[in-house]
């Protein structure tokens, strides 16, 4: 029901860079779940802010756009493990949740989102009448 | 008469052997996850005399120095700051903690894993020897950052030449 983006599976995978500015798209490693009636994904974002983080929810397709400020430690580097630039990734999740109720918090790097199931229609009875 | 070893279609190779596919398995796992561990570090000082013990997860780092201090960043998404433990000695720094998952939160019906949980370790070779007693550690959006002060016994050590005489 839930298919990823087709992304390679490694992990923080470079998506798209422009070499000039080395700015790279990073994909965030991201925890689902789902249970009777909501939908639950986690998100690693570490470094961005509430204010920089775009979920969209359309066509069925959830997606995450982080930035990420360029945060260059001062001095010489004499480490850099990673690099410059923000996180993407997108989901298909269907046509089975409820986009306009979808709820979004980060905290400690962490963005969790939640989206609901529709309320699933209540079985009809038909009185019959007799005739 | 010679004795025939039986041989069977296991032995030939011809089915799978199940007890030895798990170990083949796991083996193949941990050379991914070292192959994947050492060419996905450009560092500029390779970490070859950092301890990584198998299984666990190693947050990414960042260090820089100036003339007199060495700062290190490392991500820790969703780790409460009060499960981190930063120390240090004179030339060595130490990120270690516990990431709790939030799957108890949610319930079991977890469908996809894909972050880091359970305790981490990081061993950090520092280039100079610093002041044990001059460090300060900030937790912020899931990023930690480490303020080291370096020793000023270490900065320049003149290494007097004798001369035979």
């Amino acid at each position: 029901m839930i298919a990823s983006s087709p992304t390679s599976p490694a992990e923080r995978n470079q998506l798209s860079g422009s070499s000039a500015e080395q700015r790279l798209t990073y994909r965030p490693n991201v925890d689902v779940a789902t249970c009777d009636d909501i939908l639950v994904l986690i998100a690693d974002i570490p470094g961005s802010s509430a204010s920089a983080i775009d979920v969209q929810v359309e066509d069925g397709v959830l997606s995450i756009d982080a930035a990420v400020p360029a945060r260059s430690l001062p001095g010489t580097a004499v480490r850099r493990e990673y690099g410059i630039g923000g996180y993407q990734r997108s989901f298909q999740i269907g046509a089975d949740f409820d986009a306009s109720q979808t709820a979004a918090t980060y905290r400690n790097g962490v963005l969790t989102i939640r989206v609901p199931r529709l309320a699933a229609e209540q079985p009809r009875t038909i009185p019959i009448t007799a005739g | 008469m010679s004795l025939i070893p039986f041989r069977t279609k296991r032995s030939l190779g011809m089915e799978p052997a199940s007890f030895s596919t798990s170990s083949l398995t796991d083996f193949r796992n941990e050379m991914n996850r070292l192959f994947e561990g050492f060419f996905n570090r450009p560092s500029v000082a390779p970490g070859w005399f950092e301890t990584i013990e198998p299984g666990r997860w190693l947050p990414t780092i960042d260090m820089a120095e100036s003339d007199e201090t060495i700062r290190v960043r490392a991500d820790l998404p969703g780790i409460d700051p009060n499960d981190v433990d930063v120390s240090v000695s004179e030339d060595r720094l130490v990120i270690s903690g516990e990431k709790k998952t939030e799957a108890e939160s949610v319930g079991n019906g977890w469908t996809h894993r894909e972050s880091h949980s359970g305790g981490f370790s990081r061993a950090i070779p520092l280039p100079e020897a610093v002041d044990p007693s001059k460090v300060a550690a900030h937790y912020d959006k899931g990023v930690l950052t480490v303020n080291l002060t370096k020793s000023p016994t270490s900065a320049s050590r003149k290494v007097p030449v004798i001369t035979a005489s």
